[in-house]
This record gives C-alpha cells, structure tokens and sequence, in this order.
C-alpha cells in the first residue's frame, strides 16, 4: 500500500503538542507515531524530546572512537617517524622522547575526535541532503511543523486532526 | 615497518645522550684553548672568514650586529676606572662549543641541526627554514643569520674575490643559520684519504683553520677518545669530563690550581671546547 | 538600561537580522577600505623583506626574535576569548553569551589565520615553510617532533580547523534561515550549499545539541594547551626570563584578558555599525566588562607571582633580565604594560563606567596595547641581557618594516571580520530565539509560583 506525506504547520509548541497526544491515542492506519512522525523546529525544544519519546543519539560514540583513534595514531606516527628520521640524537634527549610526544598525541587526540565528530554528526543527522518537498519557510522562522507518513487512505482523518488543531498550513504530497 | 621497527630497537630509541651513552667511537673531536696564550690578534678569525666561505658584511651591517663571524675575539677587561681600561684586556676566542647536549637541536623545527656520531653539531643548510629558534636558545649565541642574499650583495665577495672562495664549502642564501663546524670538509677529506690506508686519523692530521693560523699555538684540536691526542692529554691533565655538568675538581673545597674550565658548564649543554686560563685578580 | 524583550517576535530577529547582511552603516565601509590600505601597508613591507631578506626588519644577533613573534602570541592570545564565550559560557549555562558568541568565534578563527601569518612572516625562508609540516615524502624526513615550534604549529592546525568546525556547525541553523529568506543572487547559492538542507527536523536538533556540547568539551582543553604550548615556545628554552614554569597559566590568562578586551572593543563597534542595539543589550556588554575585570586581576596576580619567583629564587641571570625589564633600554614600555594591564583596567570595576560606551572603547583598546606590550616585552628583553656577557649593551629597535607588518595585520584582520559579518550573521538568530524562550518560560513559571502562593496564603 503506498504511503503518504503530510505537513502541517502550527503557531506554538502547545498546538504542535496536543496534536502529537491525540495522533498517539488515535488508531491510523499505515502511522506509527514512533517511526512516522518528525517534528520540524525553529530552535532546539526540550519539550519535543518529551513529548516524541526518548529517542538515541549516537554522535559521542563516534567521538570516542575518533578521538581514541586520533591519540594513537599521533603517538605511534610520531614516534614511528623519529625512530625512522635518521634516528638523529637531539642532545641530551632519546630518540623517541615520551614529554613532547605526549604534547603531540594530546593533540592529535583532540584533532580526531571532533573530526569524527563532525564526521558522526553528518551521518547521524543525514546531512547534507535535499530539502525534502514538504517544508515552509516559516519553520526556521517561529513556527513548528509535524511531518506525518501514513497510508494514502488515512489522509483525510489526519487532515481532519490538524484542522481541528487550528493548522495554519496543511501540504501534501503531490500525487503520485 | 616502522612500529616494528620502534619495538625492535626500543632500548636503542629510549637511551639519553650524552649522559648514559656509550663514548663516541672512534671519534669524538673536542678542542682546547689556552686563553693565557691567546694575544687576541685575531688570525683565528681571518682564517675562518677564508676557510669557510664566510661574507664580509661590511661597515653598516657590523654596526646592526649583522656580522657573521664564527670564529670571534670577545675582549673583555676590568671595570675599576683605570685610564686606559682596553689596556688590561683578556680575549677569549668564541665559536660554536659543539655541545653534546647541545640546546640549539631540540628546538629546531625541521631537524636542521643534529649531533653527529663523531660529536659535532651539524647544521643542514638546505634543510633549514630560518625560524632562527636555535640562535634564541644557545646560551652562546654562536649562531649567524644569513639576513640579507650575501652572495648576490655587492662588495661581500668583489669580482676577482670569487676566485678565492673554498670550493669545498657552499656559499649560503639569504634566510639560513649557519655557524662553527669545526673545519667539517678537513675532518671528512681526511677520513676519505686514511679509509684508503684501512686506518682511522692520527692526532695532527686534521687541523682546523683556526688552529692552524695560530702564532702562540694556543688552540688544540683533536679526537678526544684518542687517548694519544693532546687535546685528550689536555683534557685529562686538567680533569675536564666531557659528560660533567659539574668537575670533580671544583667540589674540592678551596678550589684547585687547574686552569681548565667549560663556559656555562651549569647548564648542562656539555660543551666540547675546554678554555684554560689563571684566575688573576688583574690581568695586569 | 534594557536588556532584549523577551516577548519579541521572532519574526523580527530574523528580520532585523538579515537585514545587517544587507545594510550596515556607511562607516561599514569605511572600516573596510581603511582596513585594506592598512593591510596594504603591511603586503608592500612583506614584499619588500621576502625579496631582499631579514635583514631589512633590523633583527640581528642576539635579537633573533622581534615584534613578528611577540605579535603572533597577541593573536594567538585574542583568539582564546571565542571559546571562553562559546565553549566554558555554553557549559555554564549563561545564556547572556548567546547574543555575542559568534562574532567572538568568528574573531577566534580570523585572529588565528592572523598569527599564522606572523608565523610564515617570520621564516628566514618563508618558501620553504612546507619543511616544518609532517608529510610523508620518499627521502624519510620528517620534522622534529620535539620542537616547541612544531607542537605550536600542531596546536594552532588543531585549534584552527576546530574552532572553523565549530563556528559552521553552530552556525547551520542560522545558514537554513538565510536560506529560506534570501531568493537571488550569489547569496542564495551559497547559504544553500552551506545550510546543508537543514530543516530543524527533531533528529537533527537532537543529533546536533550532543554534537555541541562534545565540541565545546574539547575546546576548551584544546585552548588551554594551545595557549601552553606557545608558553613552552619560551618555558622550554634555557634563556633567563623564558625558562619560567609559571609561563602557561599565565600566557592562558593574558590569552583571555586580551581576547575579552577585543570582545569589548568589537562589541561596541558592530552594536554600531550594524545597528545590533537591541541584542546587543547593554546588560551583556556589563556582564563582559565584568568578566574582563575579574581576568585583568588574575593575570595582575599571575604576573606578580612571575616576578616574585625569580625575585626570591636567586638565579642571577633571571632576576638580572627583570632588573633591565624595570631600568634598561625597554623600561618605558614594561612600565607601560604594568600601566595597561594592571591600572586601567581598575576603571572597570566602577559602575558607571561599566555601560559607558566611549570610556569603555577606549579602556579596551588600551588594555590590549598593554597586552601586546607584555608580548613584546617578554621576548625582546632576554635577548638584550641573556646569559652571555657579549651580548650585553647592544639594543636593537625593530625597523619600520617590522612594524608595518605590525599594522598591516590589524587590517587584515579587520577585513576578515567585517566580510564575516556582513556574509553570515553575526548574531546567532536560533539562540537568541532559545534565549527569549527559555527566559519567558522561566517568567511564567515564576508567575504560576507565585499566583499559587498568595493562593495558599488566603487560607
């Protein structure tokens, strides 16, 4: 059966968040509100996380594995290459000297792990991608919009819901 | 490859020169200067300038400090309002001390200057991009700047100068640290001419071009581990160790009546040059 | 003294937002042709040095050093204030910084391409500068890994790329804006590529509070040994004066001090230029003054505790350097930093002066001379009275050409910031949002408090 987009767009995160409670407790065919619904922001809402229900970020566990990555890679390039470098004697010093080799490796710590950062952060969040269709300009602005999946025959019991919700905009997908 | 490497040879990577190394073998070149022989005519210092190629700046550049020479006469003398102060002056000959430990190779960048197997400090011109931190950390400050293109300058080498400059040596560009070796093109064109022979170098048959010009014979140079060199007699007579920071000799209370001493010793740059002179308490 | 409306419409901070990416005061270009002559200045001195040689910037030996490396330490130093606003403030949780913190990480970035340049400047064989990177090459060579000046070269790639890093991705939202605003023009291409095709979904929210937070974690450690490892540059060295150990917590906090100075002084002139009066409120402007004041006295702390460990250690050669600092040739300019860094700063701590705008502009840029002035004064003092006696008795004062480079770096600055400015906004507009949100929540909250207690006390 094939899905349906919907957007509907709202003043205030109080609207936005009654609309949520009422799609939980109404039975729709083809929409589960844990997989089918996405909230569209101007800022960063608490609330939202609230009211869709703890949902897993994975960013710091690509944190971790950068920056692990990056500290061993300083030391052992570091080291590896002054043992390689002529094996020159710097007076007074070993070959390989752990002080300014730790600097180094701190360093290259922190360089990997907000790289892979950035990296875990584009992939998390899917960026960058194409704007998808159902988007108004007003979401980056001060207003808050619900994109809703369903199946193509619920549409109109969604749309009866975000109407009653005092809806400042409803888009649809165009027909496929 | 190179991890292997590091665990193959980690003993070989973690030891501190010079400290708990092994001693130079076979050759560890050090000098001696006897200040007490010094007249301060500064022969040494021409003999440089010709041997090693090095520019003449000129009047206005001196006076900037711009001067480059590697080998120079320091003069010093006492403060106590005598008439004439330069009359009681003592000289002391100053040029790169070729620390073991020496200050100048850690902090370089790109690994310019390095110590080398025979015990020298050893500047790669081409190597070298002029951050000029090693002159700001030796305590010696035996380092010269190329600050200006000398060998494009006019009146640095004129005309039919160029025809004397040493073939042996470079001429260096603008923007490189450059400064003592002591005569490296003698010690390796005699280490070519002795390998053919199966031998290594005698005492006296490398000179540098300091030592060679001097009328009081009051530079010594040679290999120090050579226990049949004079600079190794020297050494030894006057109870310097190449790996002290601080001499057996000047714990004893009430001081020795040695003459040998290191510059800056405290600090710990292990200088191969050994000065001798009398503590006076007037050099008149 | 009003701080921002908390029932502004949101509306209006896009608005006027934007429109400072299309309208600033005419003084806005004024800044900015004075800044390419000044900048100018400083290309012709670099030309003419790079052709003839070092020489020309009047350095010699001992005076290897001049204004070229006591100027990168002062924008290295500027460059800490950024993260201090954007990173220590976030985790802090004050959300007066919001209004601020992207001009201050944008000032983080330009300040530090700023230092790089002195770095470059600086080489003998500024050609060459390529030796001192670590790239793999067939001949096996490789910098020194133990150079304090390759650690320096490190931390300022790391703290460079991070902190651009961060200035973008923080800035992602606002880029979605200008994209959703802005419908022709060059412009147009631009903020879409960059925004990302960011629509503020919860996923992406979400993902990207964490990715916040963990960088803002790293930058500040990042800061902190960015600023050290310049420090080592001098406290690993042997020479009196240098080899203090008190040198990193005390470059740190002559790092902030300066760079807060500049958020002042950079505050008062885009608060103008670009009409930014009612987010550039001036409760903020007090709270940075106060800031200020607070590290003006730590580092007037930390600078006494400099001299009285060498005064008291007994190392001859250290304290000889300090007693030339206060008498010899350079006296009047360490005098002057004293002045700079340690007296003006107390007009901070009145009142009335602390929202006054000319008194502070002038404060601010007085204050960052005394900082400069304290660069200086720690690298060219140790060279003029060094260990070595021969060195002695001979000064040597930087050429005009070191210090038209000097002033060109202002103008190169300067003109970054202000193309910064004027492409993206310089006010982050989500955060002012999350801000005025956050704080009328609170405000009902309180009222809804306090309507239940005169409640319960009818009864």
């Amino acid at each position: 059966m094939s899905k349906r987009h919907l957007l509907a767009v709202f003043s205030n995160f109080d609207e936005a968040e009654a609309v949520v409670k009422e799609l939980r407790n109404t039975s729709i065919k083809g929409f589960n509100a844990n997989d089918d619904l996405v909230v569209k922001s101007p800022i960063e809402h608490p609330e939202v996380e609230e009211f869709l229900g703890d949902k897993p970020v994975y960013v710091q566990w690509f944190t971790l594995f950068g920056a692990l990555m990056g500290g061993l890679l300083g030391f052992f390039l570091i080291s590896g290459a002054q043992a390689n470098f002529y094996a020159q004697i710097k007076g007074g010093k070993p070959i390989v000297p752990f002080p300014p080799n730790f600097v180094l490796t701190y360093e290259m710590f922190i360089l990997g792990g907000v790289f892979i950062t950035i990296l875990g952060f584009l992939i998390c969040a899917g960026l960058p991608a194409r704007r998808s269709p159902l988007y108004t300009a007003k979401v980056s602005e001060d207003q808050i919009a619900l994109l809703v999946k369903a199946d193509e025959e619920s549409a109109s019991v969604l749309k009866a819901i975000f109407t009653k919700h005092e809806a400042l905009e409803i888009q649809e997908e165009a027909g496929k | 490859m190179s991890v292997s490497n590091l665990l193959e040879n980690w003993a070989e990577f973690r030891h501190t020169h010079p400290v708990d190394d092994v001693p130079h073998d076979p050759y560890k070149w050090a000098m001696s200067i006897d200040l007490d022989a010094c007249s301060g005519c500064n022969a040494c210092s021409i003999a440089c300038y010709a041997e090693n190629n090095i520019p003449v700046v000129g009047k206005d550049k001196f006076e900037h400090g711009q001067v480059m020479h590697w080998m120079r006469i320091e003069r010093y003398w006492p403060e106590d309002g005598r008439e004439f102060p330069d009359q009681g002056a003592t000289f002391l000959p100053m040029m790169c001390q070729q620390c073991e430990a020496a200050p100048c190779e850690t902090v370089c960048p790109v690994g310019a200057t390095n110590h080398t197997a025979d015990g020298l400090n050893s500047q790669i011109y081409n190597r070298c991009v002029g951050s000029r931190y090693c002159s700001a950390n030796c305590p010696f400050k035996v380092r010269y700047f190329n600050w200006y293109d000398y060998p494009t300058t006019e009146n640095v080498w004129p005309a039919e100068m160029t025809q004397q400059l040493n073939p042996d040596i470079t001429l260096r560009g603008k923007g490189v640290m450059e400064k003592c070796t002591f005569c490296v093109q003698r010690i390796r064109a005699g280490e070519r001419a002795v390998k053919n022979e199966g031998r290594i170098l005698r005492d006296g048959e490398v000179q540098t071009a300091c030592q060679q010009v001097c009328p009081t014979g009051a530079i010594t140079f040679g290999n120090l581990v050579d226990p049949e060199s004079k600079v190794h007699q020297k050494w030894k007579a006057q109870q310097v160790e190449l790996t002290a920071d601080e001499q057996e000799k000047d714990k004893e209370e009430g001081g020795t009546d040695l003459r040998g001493y290191r510059i800056l010793e405290e600090l710990r740059p292990y200088p191969s040059v050994m000065y001798m002179e009398r503590v006076r308490e007037s050099a008149i | 003294m009003k701080d921002i409306r908390e029932d502004i419409a949101w509306a209006k901070i896009n608005k006027d937002v934007l429109k400072s990416l299309e309208s600033p005061r005419n003084l806005y270009w004024v800044i900015v042709i004075g800044a390419l002559l000044v900048f100018s200045v400083g290309v012709g001195c670099e030309i003419y040095q790079y052709n003839v040689g070092m020489g020309v910037a009047n350095l010699d030996n001992p005076h290897v050093w001049g204004l070229y490396i006591a100027t990168f330490i002062f924008w290295i130093g500027m460059s800490h204030s950024g993260t201090l606003l954007s990173a220590i403030l976030h985790l802090m949780h004050a959300d007066w910084r919001k209004p601020i913190y992207r001009f201050a990480e944008a000032m983080t970035t330009f300040s530090l391409m700023t230092a790089g340049l002195f770095v470059m400047v600086h080489l003998g064989r500024l050609w060459q500068f390529y030796y001192s990177l670590p790239y793999p090459n067939d001949r096996g060579l490789w910098p020194n890994f133990q150079s304090p000046l390759l650690w320096d070269a490190m931390a300022i790639f790391t703290y460079l790329s991070s902190s651009i890093l961060f200035l973008f991705v923080g800035m992602i939202p606002d880029l979605a804006i200008c994209r959703d605003n802005i419908h022709s023009g060059w412009r147009k291409k631009l903020y879409t590529v960059l925004a990302l095709g960011w629509e503020g979904t919860d996923r992406q929210w979400r993902n990207f509070r964490v990715t916040y937070l963990t960088i803002a974690c790293f930058l500040i450690p990042l800061a902190v040994s960015v600023h050290s490892i310049v420090a080592s540059d001098f406290a690993m060295s042997q020479q009196p004066g240098w080899h203090v150990t008190s040198f990193p917590p005390y470059f740190v906090a002559g790092a902030l001090y300066s760079g807060c100075a500049a958020i002042i002084t950079l505050f008062i002139i885009l608060r103008y230029v670009f009409k930014f009066e009612e987010y550039m409120t001036l409760p903020i402007l007090k709270k940075t003054v106060r800031l200020t004041f607070a590290i003006a006295m730590v580092w007037t702390y930390l600078n006494a505790v400099e001299f009285a460990s060498v005064w008291y250690s007994h190392d001859i050669a250290s304290k000889d350097v300090l007693i030339q600092k206060a008498t010899g040739p350079y006296a009047p300019y360490w005098w002057g930093m004293i002045f700079c860094g340690s007296v003006v700063p107390l007009i901070l701590a009145f009142k009335r002066f602390q929202t006054n705008i000319p008194v502070l502009l002038v404060t601010s840029l007085l204050l960052n001379l005394g900082m400069w002035l304290e660069r200086w004064m720690i690298v060219a003092p140790t060279y003029s009275h060094g260990y070595y006696p021969w060195t002695w008795d001979h000064d040597q004062f930087p050429s005009w050409v070191q210090w038209g480079m000097v002033f060109g770096s202002f103008g190169w600055f300067t003109l970054l910031f202000m193309v910064f400015c004027k492409v993206f906004p310089s006010v982050s507009m989500y955060e002012v949002k999350e801000m005025v949100y956050h704080r009328s929540l609170a405000s009902k909250k309180l009222e809804v408090s306090g309507s239940q207690e005169s409640v319960e006390g009818a009864h």
